[in-house]
């Protein structure tokens, strides 16, 4: 750490799970922490630790943790230095991130710049191209207003393609493509989408990956010109975009391979001057790797990356923000054994319809290997008003074999009771025969549930 | 506040034209401000200007829950609609707002939310007396704290 540190003060503009995750480093690295909460998080773990809590707003996000005015006045009369956005509400949203550092203040995570070259899809590919990252295929800019031209691209391309909002992310804003008969209506109808969710109806198409899987990189870069790659996460269990299950390393990818991919996301790094965290996303099939997007933010699933390097992300990031220089070189990180993570939400394990309410019991595992990060106590009240993540439950091993096995016994050892979680979801798919084999693709879990349904 | 409201806002000595009021209360409005007073106490002059906000103006503090009469007491707690450094006093003025055994009628101003140089007036929710002052004057308080309760009358 430097000298004279840029802050000692941290506000967390978020709640749940990740503003406790944040609290905790920033304790670890003896700095204050400022709560700001929604009146519904009032009895949230990380309010009562806090150095200052301060009730900034209603539930409403928007009113709330979406307030970016409303952040910078709290930052400023509980004279916090930083702000950290965690994940989601304003943590990829270059206008706060520049909104702060104007303030005087400093912003955990990369420059306002950085987050807009990512945020819009096109600029993001056009510039991982130039910085040697793998892309699918695709019309390399925005499609033109002429349909016979976006047809020309698209035969070039090969179909099926997907055709997506330049200003969309998250699985909102594309639509599959198999013929070309059906290309212009595509368009027009993802253009019009476009423009009403991100007010932005710029479209680029890519080739559609039939069986790909997730996988993604992260990356740690200060701002002494150090990038760091931290190896890859396997994120392809997922449920309508959303991950549910993710792994690291990925089964049946040769280290060789992620350290080819993850020294040129790194290059990219140093290339765009990257700061502090984030996440190179990939879909992976026939050993050939295509960019999706960046997370310019800390990511739900970290904490498995941080098992398999022993690097503390979370307070990276801060120490980072205040200037100071990686302390680890590339040849220093040893990817160590295997870890997963269960996202555990406060839904139907069927159904998936979120399931708020009081957690009447709580009773969590332990053991070698098993982390859990979890905002929730018993007694505890999940609101209606946010997503339902409620916590997650990390397993460390060897062998893969030896974190499932772990994570087994976890999910059976731990108890709650008053609402629904889905932990019976993920004890099903840890007992799955293709998922014990590992590599399944981003499809698989969609498949294997409608197979559920339909018994 | 810009020099050129500073010249264009009326010198406080007798009560303004029309026009000035409107113009004023058109500034307010296109500041995001709810309520604007001006106070003369050598001249006995007193004007409060409120404006209802429109959607393209700031955020406009609503209640943060609506008023309950505390069943036990009948009492109605005076809830802050934003967070800031409470002010129990008129910045002018040296006497509270509202000390415990003031009569208040709804929508008086209770207490100011001070933000920086920004103002916001914490409003009673029902007329009647001041039956407990427990929020500390100078203290940062967060959204929808009870500063006060109200016996209604």
């Amino acid at each position: 750490m430097n000298e004279t540190p840029r802050f000692n003060r941290v506000l967390i503009a978020n709640r749940g799970e990740i503003a406790l995750r944040i609290q905790r480093a920033c304790r670890q690295l003896g700095l204050e922490t400022v709560a700001v909460y929604s009146e519904a998080d009032a009895d949230s773990r990380h309010v009562h630790e806090a150095d200052i809590a301060l009730c900034i707003g209603p539930a409403a996000a928007a009113r709330s943790y979406l307030d970016a005015d409303g952040l910078l006045l709290a930052a400023r009369l509980t004279g916090a230095q930083a702000i950290h956005p965690g994940y989601g509400f304003l943590s990829e949203n270059a206008d706060f991130a520049d909104a702060v550092e104007k303030a005087g203040l400093t912003f955990i995570g990369p420059t306002g710049a950085s987050i807009r070259m990512m945020g819009d899809k096109i600029t993001a590919k056009r510039a991982m191209r130039e910085a040697g990252v793998p892309c699918v295929p695709g019309s390399d800019g925005p499609l033109p207003a002429d349909m016979e031209t976006v047809k020309a691209i698209a035969l070039d391309v090969g179909f099926p393609v997907i055709v997506k909002a330049s200003g969309g992310g998250g699985g909102r804003g594309m639509r599959v493509v198999e013929r070309a008969a059906d290309l212009a209506q595509a368009v027009t109808l993802t253009a019009k989408e476009a423009e009403q969710a991100f007010g932005n109806p710029t479209l680029y198409l890519e080739r559609f990956m039939q069986k790909p899987r997730h996988i993604e990189i992260q990356v740690l870069c200060d701002t002494h010109g150090t990038a760091l790659w931290l190896g890859a996460r396997d994120c392809s269990l997922q449920r309508r975009h959303q991950k549910v299950l993710e792994e690291a390393s990925a089964p049946g990818i040769t280290p060789q391979t992620i350290a080819e991919i993850g020294t040129r996301c790194a290059e990219a790094c140093r290339r765009i001057g990257y700061r502090g965290a984030g996440t190179f996303e990939f879909l992976y099939e026939d050993g050939v790797f295509a960019f999706i997007e960046m997370n310019t933010r800390v990511q739900v699933e970290h904490p498995i990356t941080e098992e398999t390097t022993g690097i503390d992300i979370v307070a990276e990031q801060l120490r980072i923000a205040q200037g100071a220089r990686l302390g680890i070189a590339q040849a220093d990180i040893g990817l160590r054994g295997h870890a997963i993570e269960c996202r555990l939400n406060a839904e139907d394990p069927f159904t998936f319809m979120p399931s708020p309410g009081t957690i009447t019991r709580w009773d969590l595992p332990g053991g070698p290997g098993i982390r859990v990060d979890t905002h929730v106590v018993a007694g505890y009240t999940v609101q209606p008003y946010y997503d339902s993540l409620i916590g997650k439950v990390i397993s460390y091993g060897a062998t893969r074999e030896q974190a499932i096995a772990r994570m087994r016994v976890a999910l059976a050892e731990m108890k709650v009771e008053g609402i629904s979680t889905n932990i019976p979801l993920h004890q099903d798919l840890l007992a799955d025969p293709a998922f014990a084999q590992g590599g399944v693709d981003i499809h698989y879990l969609e498949r294997w549930l409608a197979k559920r349904t339909a018994l | 506040m810009s020099n050129r409201s500073e010249q264009m806002v009326p010198h406080f000595d007798r009560l303004p034209e029309p026009e000035q009021i409107g113009q004023m209360a058109t500034w307010l409005a296109q500041a995001g401000l709810e309520s604007l007073e001006l106070s003369n106490e050598a001249a006995g002059l007193k004007l409060r200007i409120c404006v209802g906000q429109t959607a393209s103006g700031a955020t406009a503090p609503d209640a943060p829950t609506a008023a309950q009469p505390d069943v036990s007491a009948g009492l109605v707690a005076v809830k802050t609609p934003y967070f800031g450094h409470l002010c129990l006093t008129h910045p002018q003025r040296d006497s509270a707002f509202s000390p415990v055994g003031a009569k208040v009628a709804q929508g008086d101003i209770v207490a100011l939310l001070t933000m920086d140089s920004l103002q916001l007036p914490v409003c009673a929710p029902v007329a009647g007396t001041v039956a407990t002052v427990t929020g500390q004057a100078g203290a940062l308080v967060g959204y929808g704290t009870t500063i006060m309760q109200i016996q209604p009358d």
